[in-house]
């Protein structure tokens, strides 16, 4: 980040960086969709981040990855020394050779790799937003344990692919049913049909209902970086900070829209888009 | 007439006996030792040999296989993702698509059916066996196996008082499933350490279970579920897709690895 103030700095450029698999998600509608809310504002699709790292680099990203594992929910931060084969995964993830997933990471130490990895020509009139395959999270002061996040807000802000479908909740029902089965020593294929039967409550993985959650994802992410204040508390706003996944298909996908509140808001930016902070 | 040709007890003992000397003359150095003969063992064994890789399987039970015999709740259907089947046509394994990309075939035919291909591709057993410690080299590389009779190590240790035998190797491939034998060995010396299973619940890690089958220390590979305790990833029910690709991910990585050498 460059030394430029916030408070002086005009959003000029938004620029959407694919996550490791090039394929998981089409940037371009996502890009359409922003341009079309601030239409001044240049929106780029860049590759994946961590092209950027160079055999000069490799090691030391590699073994920070590897660090920025969450390995423990109820620490806030915890130093370990990684594996040699933890290690070994990440130079293989950062190369493309393996693909992502399954693992946690911290989304703090994972924004200050990325922060570091994006230093040189970038300053507030830019918002980064990195999309990923990998799942993130961040520790919660309210209940005192890590919790999975779709999006992780700073500089630049991360939206979690997986994360989506993994970080809100599914229903109720889907957990005791689940459970039950679990406990019955029910197979996969008992499982796939409770996934299919209650497939509507929830976005699932190659859901095509995921495009337009990342939008508003997205759009919360520009929101931090204009105003620091990403969220709106209407359920039918796209500025929601869903918790349920029931909240997230509401938010995003029946409703669909911006509140009254935010499409003023919003307005106001697309025509001065000046950070309000 | 009698149906079977004459032969002496005294013959039987020493064509048993001629052969298995032989056979762990064979052992005692060989490019690869696969600890543990589960699906993912035994795949990363036939993968290995089919590119005329010396590999030897240790397995502490009478039978090969190990969970692969029966799937979810002592029900022996077995189930297997895209891509996974290919694995089950090249060993000549039938079976029946439940939905788009799940399959289904009963666990008997499968799993004999592997066992069978490993042995056809040239992979020596060591069944009855228990892995009891590591060789290590330089920089504490893993160099190889101790090995005990599976007996021995049920038995009280004041009537089985019998020393291991040490099998050296290039490469030692733990398979041994949740329990993870070799790299908690390695654990105990200090070498390593596992986070445990993932502490948050996560609905999709079979492929991190793939990705994640390699080196885990200079000279020892994982594959199979025991890449999940060793990375704590999430435990995952019995999806047997990912043991088969694992194996052959963790056969891929061994193989560069001897070439490179």
């Amino acid at each position: 980040m460059s030394t430029s103030k916030a408070s002086e700095a005009e959003l000029g450029r938004i620029d959407l960086f694919r996550s490791e698999n090039p394929d998981s998600v089409r940037l371009d509608e996502v890009k359409e969709y922003l341009t079309g809310l601030f239409p001044s504002v240049s929106v780029r699709i860049l590759p994946f981040v961590f092209s950027r790292v160079d055999r000069s680099t490799e090691d030391k990203i590699s073994a920070e990855l590897a660090r920025a594992r969450m390995k423990n929910p109820d620490v806030v931060e915890q130093a370990f020394e990684p594996m040699y084969g933890e290690i070994e995964y990440e130079r293989r993830t950062i190369a493309g050779k393996a693909r992502v997933g399954g693992v946690v990471y911290d989304g703090r130490k994972m924004g200050s790799i990325l922060t570091r990895l994006l230093e040189s020509g970038h300053s507030f009139e830019t918002a980064s937003i990195m999309f990923t395959d990998r799942l993130v999270s961040t520790y919660s002061h309210d209940d005192l344990r890590h919790h999975l996040r779709t999006v992780v807000f700073g500089f630049p802000c991360i939206i979690s692919l997986p994360g989506v479908v993994e970080a809100p909740a599914k229903s109720r029902e889907y957990h005791v049913l689940k459970q039950q089965l679990e406990m019955e020593g029910a197979g996969e294929l008992a499982l796939v049909r409770l996934r299919n039967a209650l497939k509507d409550e929830f976005i699932d993985y190659d859901d095509p209902r995921t495009i337009e959650v990342l939008k508003g994802l997205s759009l919360q992410a520009v929101m931090f970086h204009l105003t620091l204040d990403p969220f709106c508390e209407d359920r039918d706003c796209r500025l929601f900070n869903a918790h349920w996944q029931t909240d997230l298909i509401r938010s995003q996908i029946s409703a669909g829209r911006l509140c009254k509140r935010h499409t003023k808001l919003i307005s106001a930016l697309s025509a001065k888009p000046v950070l309000r902070w | 007439m009698p149906i079977f040709e004459k032969s002496s007890e005294r013959s039987v003992t020493r064509a048993i006996i001629s052969e298995f000397a032989k056979d762990m003359e064979n052992f005692a150095n060989t490019d690869v030792i696969v600890i543990g003969g589960g699906p993912s063992g035994l795949v990363a064994a036939r993968d290995l040999a089919l590119k005329g890789v010396k590999v030897l399987i240790v397995e502490r039970n009478n039978y090969l296989g190990g969970g692969f015999w029966i799937g979810g709740f002592l029900m022996n259907t077995i189930t297997v993702r895209a891509p996974a089947q290919k694995l089950l046509d090249e060993i000549g394994v039938k079976y029946r698509q439940f939905e788009k990309g799940l399959y289904v075939t009963p666990g008997p035919l499968a799993c004999s059916k592997l066992i069978a291909a490993a042995c056809e591709a040239g992979v020596s057993i060591l069944n009855m066996t228990s892995f009891d410690d590591v060789v290590l080299r330089e920089k504490n590389r893993v160099s190889g196996a101790v090995i005990n009779w599976t007996p021995v190590a049920l038995l009280p240790r004041q009537i089985s008082c019998v020393d291991p035998i040490a099998l050296e190797s290039k490469i030692v491939i733990d398979a041994t499933g949740h329990d993870a034998t070799v790299v908690k060995k390695l654990e105990e010396r200090g070498l390593i350490k596992t986070p445990g299973f993932g502490a948050m619940w996560i609905e999709k890690s079979e492929d991190a279970v793939v990705e994640h089958s390699g080196f885990a220390h200079p000279g020892l590979i994982v594959i199979g579920m025991a890449v999940s305790t060793t990375f704590g990833l999430p435990r995952m029910g019995p999806t047997f897709g990912s043991m088969l690709l694992s194996g052959r991910k963790g056969a891929e990585v061994a193989y560069e690895h001897l070439k490179g050498k």
